[in-house]
């Protein structure tokens, strides 16, 4: 059976989707469905989703951590031209190791959004054709995105305060211009005047 | 790259060169560099590079009220900063099952559009100035300045407004308001002929922007262009009437499209929505007086609002393309997980590789701008 606008849309889209073993979807609005599957049979959806319902457009790839599960939850976000629905293939596949396939092989765009989730979250797609670094080229510390990667320990860590005090700016400041607050007044662990009113 | 990391390497002898576009480059709108190796005048490879812009937007809204990340998100693209206030906003009220009142989303579509002609008014010029024309691009910031001072009068910030939140807009508009946007338009309108004469039908950059960086159908659907790039290869899409949000569906527009898909259809393509927004914000300014009620719907107090679980993806048409926004709730006070889906992101780094490899240098800049790549939402 193949999909035409003309059809009875949502029937026809859930009777081609019963081809798939234990599949759930949900339609969340006219033109969102909501499609929950085991991670090993995400690939036969994104065949049978783009070789016969015309959903050519990837939309994105979305990567979302459960580290209380222990999963990573991937979102394919499909967008067909001609029926005009988003459909958001959801699975679920173990933090660790980390690994799953790549689906370059039928959308292009994927690359993209598969180096960026290998980037943010450690996550390696098997097959994607580059899994370099992109934006954080020279970071070397844990995937920044994961939920237990603080950003602002990581700091606090990282970096001690620069106590930035040039020889012209002494003169400034000796002058009362200048920086007027020290690096020893804005640390996070010093009381605050507001914590001492209350 | 930091340069104490650079090390030079020894290629084998060969007439290929390494060029390096930015990170801080005119032909580019912001930070962003194209490493390419050039073979005299032609690119043989072509090697996007991001991450100048890299602000970890999506790790703060995690950190964030729901309310909060409004201030964060229209810094995810300069050029254009409504459609992610709006996108953004419309994720948030599909969670917490809020309905935007009328008159609201008549101002959120006024700011939109407005936005869209600042944006396309920015691109002409930086378009045209890769070609050596420096005068359109003049006009350009001078003609969006204008537009600039109704975002200014409106919400108080010229560029970033942080005037869309969930529920609705933070103020109604002010006495008058309608009057001096419609005087814009009618200035804006005037101009039109203006860059006809100077840009569109210039010989110079006709035959400069022809055959320039082509891309047919079949390519843009495979590498997932969206918006004014894709209408430049003679599909017929547009978010904004295809998968409608706030009162698009009550307005009537049509979707400009050409075929030839190279840099100069793009301009086109540009050069005529910026009529059909023109066209849109028209029957704006006379709807709006008769759309009464508030500007807001009720939400609970912002400092201590709690979104139920689940997950939405909510798409707009910016001036780029399709931006997407996919928010998480899981039931708390700050996002679970938002991932940004900027259009530029596919245009800025797998598109852009493919049409540079066999272009002339000279063309490089010109292909850059003339698919409107905004780098900030590539690195997010």
């Amino acid at each position: 059976m193949k999909l035409s606008p003309t059809s009875n849309l949502s029937a026809s889209l859930e009777f081609l989707l019963q081809e798939i073993s234990g599949l759930r979807s949900q339609w969340k609005s006219p033109r969102r469905l909501r499609v929950d599957l085991q991670a090993e049979t995400l690939p036969a959806l994104i065949e049978l989703l783009k070789g016969r319902a015309g959903f050519v457009h990837l939309s994105a790839i979305s990567c979302v951590d459960w580290p209380a599960q222990n999963e990573f939850e991937l979102v394919y976000h499909l967008w067909s031209y001609e029926v005009k629905v988003l459909v958001m293939a959801h699975i679920r596949i173990p933090r660790d190791p980390g690994i799953y396939l790549s689906i370059y092989d039928l959308y292009r765009p994927a690359a993209f959004f598969e180096r960026d989730i290998h980037e943010m979250f450690g996550l390696f797609f098997e097959g994607s054709p580059d899994m370099g670094k992109f934006i954080l080229t020279e970071w070397d510390g844990p995937p920044p995105m994961r939920k237990e990667f603080d950003g602002e320990a990581w700091v606090m860590n990282q970096f001690d305060w620069q106590d930035y005090q040039p020889g012209w700016l002494k003169d400034i400041e000796a002058k009362g211009g200048g920086i007027t607050t020290r690096p020893e007044d804005v640390r996070r662990d010093k009381p605050k005047p507001w914590d001492e009113q209350s | 790259m930091r340069p104490e990391n650079y090390q030079s390497v020894n290629h084998p002898p060969s007439n290929e060169f390494e060029l390096f576009f930015g990170p801080n480059h005119p032909g580019i709108e912001g930070n962003y560099a194209l490493k390419v190796r050039v073979n005299g005048d032609e690119v043989t490879s072509a090697r996007a590079d991001g991450g100048y812009l890299h602000r970890g937007f999506e790790k703060l809204m995690e950190g964030r009220l729901w309310i909060q990340n409004i201030a964060l998100v229209p810094r995810i693209c300069v050029p254009d900063p409504v459609p992610m206030e709006v996108c953004y906003s419309l994720a948030i009220e599909e969670l917490g099952g809020i309905e935007v009142p009328e008159r609201a989303q008549w101002i959120r579509v006024m700011q939109l559009e407005l936005s869209r002609i600042a944006a396309h008014l920015f691109t002409f010029g930086g378009h045209a100035a890769t070609t050596g024309m420096y005068t359109p691009m003049f006009w350009g910031i001078a003609d969006r300045d204008l537009i600039l001072d109704l975002f200014e009068e409106l919400s108080g910030g010229r560029v970033y407004h942080i005037f869309n939140i969930p529920g609705g807009v933070r103020r109604d508009l002010p006495p008058g308001y309608l009057d001096r946007v419609s005087k814009t338009l009618d200035y804006i309108e005037s101009r039109l002929p203006d860059y006809d004469n100077l840009l569109f039908t210039n010989k110079v950059f006709v035959h400069r922007a022809t055959g320039v960086g082509v891309l047919n159908q079949e390519q843009a659907l495979e590498w997932a262009v969206t918006g004014p790039n894709l209408r430049a290869t003679g599909l017929d899409f547009d978010v904004r009437r295809d998968d409608p949000y706030l009162v698009y569906d009550q307005i009537e527009f049509d979707v400009p499209v050409e075929q030839a898909g190279d840099a100069w259809a793009r301009a086109l393509v540009r050069r005529s929505e910026l009529k059909e927004s023109l066209r849109i914000l028209r029957q704006v300014v006379a709807k709006l007086p008769s759309v009464g009620g508030p500007i807001r719907a009720p939400i609970p107090n912002p400092l201590a609002w709690n979104l139920p679980a689940g997950d939405v993806y909510t798409r707009v048409e910016s001036s780029k393309g399709e931006l997407a926004y996919y928010v998480v709730s899981n039931g708390g006070d700050k996002p679970y997980r938002v991932h940004v889906r900027g259009p530029s992101a596919m245009h800025a780094v797998q598109v852009l590789e493919n049409l540079v490899t066999g272009a002339r240098i000279e063309d490089v800049a010109q292909i850059m701008f003339s698919l409107d790549a905004c780098p900030p939402e590539v690195d997010r």
